[in-house]
C-alpha cells in the first residue's frame, strides 16, 4: 500500500475519532438533572460540562479502548468492521441528539454490530447468547432505574423532607442536596469524558507513532470535540431530559445518585447497564412517586430506544461496503 | 476577619423581610392609635400621614425584596413564587388597606356615635392583635411549621370574634335614623377595618396551606 493511501486512511481514522467524541458529547445527558433542578443555569452547565470533558479526556483518556464487537460477533473483526460500527454508531447518536433524545451508546454499537454480523455471517454470524444477555440487561436497566428511584424518593421524603420544619430548613436541605448532586455529577462527567474519549482515541492509537508521542495534544482535541458536542447538540438533550419531570435538588438527587452508584457497581461487575436508560426511567419513576401529572417526551425517548437496534444495524449494513472499499483488509 | 464571617452570613432577603415586617408593624400601631384617637374625638391629620409614609416605605422595601428574590436563579422556583405571593398579598391586602383606612379617616367628617365607641375600640383592638399575630405567623413559617400552624387557627378564631363585633356595630348603626350620610360613612369605616382583619385571616389560611404543602412536596 502506498504511503499516501496509508496516510489518507490515518486521516480518516482521526476524523472518525473526532466525530465519535462529538457524537458521544452530543448525547451526554450527565448534567440534565443539574439543569432540571435549577441547581445551575444552562450556561453554567455547559461551561462546567466543557471543563470536565476536557479534564476527563486529558487525565483519564489515556486508558486503552475496549475491543469492539468482542463476544458478540462470530466473524473475524477487521478494520473495516470496526470503522463501520463506529461510524454507524456515531451517525445514530448524532441523529438522536439532534432530536434531543438520549440513547445508549452501547446499544447503538451493539445494533451496528448485529447488522454487520447478520450481513457477514447470517444467523451464525452472531453470538446469540451474548445478544440475549445484553437484551436482558437492556430491558432490566430501565426497570432498575424506575424501581430504585421510586424507593429512594419515598425514603428521602419520609425520613428527611417530611421532618423539615420551616421554609428555611427546607431551603437549607435543598442546598445540601444541590451540593451533593453537583459534586457527584461533576465526578461522573469527569470519568465519563475520560472513558468516552479513551474509546474515541483508541481507534487511532498505535496507528501512528506521532499520535502516541503527542497523545495529550490529541486527547485535548478529542476533549474539545466532546465538549463541542455537548454545547452544540447536547444542550437540547440536557434541556429535554432535565425537564421531563418537575425536579428540585432533592428529587434530582433521588433520581441521579442511586443510578450512578448502581451503574458503577454494574460496570465493575461487567454488567452492561445503560446509564441513559436508567436515568430516563428514574425520572419516570420519580414522576410517578411525586404524583406528577405526566412525564414530558418519555414516549419519544422510549420509541427511540426501540429504534436504536434496528436503525443502527441498517446504517451499519448500508455503510459496510463503501467503507470496506476505502479500507482494504 | 470575624466581622467578615458575620457579614457573609447575613441573608439580604431576610434583612429586608425583617425591615418590611417591622415597618408594617409600625403602620398597624400608628393606625390603631389613630382609630383610638378618633373614638376619643381628637384625630390628627399629621399622624395619619405617618401611616401613609409607613405604607410608602413598605412599598419600596417590597420592591427591593422582590428584586433580590428573583435575582437568585438557583433558588427553588416554587419557594420563590410562594414568597413573592406572600409579600405581595400582605402589601396589597394589609398594609395597602391600612393606608386606605388612614386616607379615609383624613376625609371622614364625623365623630363616632357614642353608643358604638366601645365596639369600634374592640374592633380596633382585634385589628391590632390579628395584624401582630399574622406577623408572628410569618416569622414562624420560616423556622417552625408546627407553631405557625397553631397560630393560623388563633388568627381564624380572632377573625370570628371580630366578625361578631362588626355585626354588633352595624346592627346598632342600621337601627339609627336621621343622618344617612353619617350612618353610611361610619358603617363604611367599620367595613374597612374589618376588611383588614378578614384579609389577615385569608393570608393565614394561605400560610396554613403552605405548611401542609411543603412537607408533602
Amino acid at each position: 500500500m502506498s504511503e499516501i493511501i496509508v496516510f489518507s486512511i490515518f486521516i480518516v481514522f482521526i476524523v472518525i475519532s473526532l466525530l465519535i467524541a462529538f457524537a458521544i458529547g452530543a448525547n451526554d445527558e450527565t448534567f440534565a438533572t443539574v439543569y432540571g433542578s435549577k441547581t445551575l443555569t444552562l450556561k453554567e452547565v455547559l461551561l462546567l460540562a466543557t471543563i470536565f470533558a476536557i479534564l476527563g479526556a486529558l487525565i483519564l483518556g489515556e486508558a486503552v479502548s475496549k475491543t469492539i464487537g468482542k463476544g458478540v460477533l462470530n466473524i473475524t473483526v477487521s478494520d473495516a468492521i470496526t470503522i463501520t460500527v463506529l461510524v454507524s454508531t456515531t451517525i445514530w447518536l448524532i441523529i438522536s441528539s439532534a432530536f434531543g433524545l438520549p440513547i445508549s451508546t452501547t446499544h447503538a454499537t451493539i445494533g451496528s454490530i448485529i447488522g454487520i454480523g447478520l450481513m457477514g455471517g447470517g444467523y451464525f454470524g452472531l453470538n446469540w447468547s451474548s445478544i440475549i444477555e445484553m437484551g436482558f440487561w437492556w430491558i432490566l436497566s430501565p426497570i432498575i432505574g424506575y424501581v430504585v428511584t421510586y424507593g429512594v424518593y419515598k425514603i428521602i421524603h419520609k425520613h428527611i423532607i417530611n421532618k423539615l420544619n420551616g421554609l428555611k430548613q427546607f431551603e437549607k436541605a435543598e442546598k445540601i442536596f444541590a451540593v451533593l448532586l453537583l459534586g457527584t455529577i461533576c465526578w461522573t462527567a469527569f470519568s465519563r469524558s475520560g472513558n468516552d474519549c479513551s474509546n474515541a482515541v483508541g481507534i487511532v492509537l498505535g496507528g501512528s507513532q506521532g499520535i502516541s508521542n503527542n497523545l495529550y495534544i490529541f486527547l485535548l482535541i478529542i476533549g474539545i470535540f466532546f465538549a463541542f458536542g455537548i454545547i452544540s447538540l447536547g444542550r437540547n438533550l440536557i434541556k429535554n431530559v432535565g425537564t421531563m419531570t418537575e425536579l428540585r435538588p432533592s428529587t434530582a438527587f433521588a433520581a441521579e445518585i442511586p443510578t450512578t452508584i448502581i451503574l458503577f457497581i454494574g460496570t465493575s461487575l461487567g454488567i452492561p447497564l445503560s446509564g441513559s436508560h436508567m436515568l430516563v426511567a428514574s425520572l419516570i419513576g420519580l414522576a410517578k412517586a411525586q404524583h406528577a401529572p405526566k412525564t414530558k417526551n418519555s414516549k419519544k425517548v422510549v420509541l427511540i430506544w426501540f429504534l436504536t437496534f434496528p436503525m443502527a444495524a441498517i446504517v451499519a449494513i448500508g455503510l459496510f461496503y463503501p467503507i470496506s472499499l476505502l479500507i482494504p483488509t | 476577619m470575624k466581622l467578615k464571617i458575620t457579614r457573609s452570613k447575613i441573608n439580604p432577603l431576610d434583612e429586608i423581610n425583617k425591615e418590611y415586617l417591622s415597618e408594617a408593624k409600625c403602620a398597624f400601631g400608628l393606625l390603631f392609635n389613630e382609630i383610638n384617637d378618633l373614638c376619643q374625638g381628637h384625630l390628627e391629620d399629621e399622624d395619619l400621614d405617618k401611616v401613609i409614609n409607613c405604607e410608602q416605605k413598605c412599598d419600596r422595601l417590597k420592591e427591593k425584596y422582590i428584586e433580590i428574590l428573583f435575582k437568585n436563579k438557583r433558588g427553588l422556583p416554587f419557594l420563590i413564587e410562594d414568597r413573592y405571593h406572600i409579600i405581595n398579598t400582605i402589601d396589597k391586602k394589609i398594609v395597602g388597606r391600612c393606608e386606605l383606612v388612614a386616607r379615609f379617616l383624613q376625609v371622614f367628617p364625623f365623630d363616632i356615635y357614642k353608643d358604638i365607641i366601645d365596639g369600634i375600640a374592640d374592633l380596633n383592638q382585634k385589628f391590632l392583635n390579628i395584624s401582630e399575630e399574622l406577623i408572628k405567623c410569618l416569622e414562624l413559617v420560616e423556622n417552625n411549621f408546627d407553631e405557625a400552624y397553631k397560630k393560623t387557627f388563633e388568627i381564624e378564631s380572632m377573625r370570628r370574634n371580630a366578625r361578631e363585633i362588626k355585626f354588633n356595630i352595624t346592627g346598632i348603626l342600621y337601627k339609627k335614623k336621621g343622618d344617612d350620610l353619617r350612618i353610611y360613612l361610619t358603617s363604611k369605616l367599620v367595613q374597612h377595618i374589618y376588611e383588614i382583619i378578614n384579609n389577615a385571616e385569608e393570608i393565614s389560611d394561605y400560610l396554613r396551606g403552605l405548611i401542609i404543602k411543603y412537607p408533602s412536596k
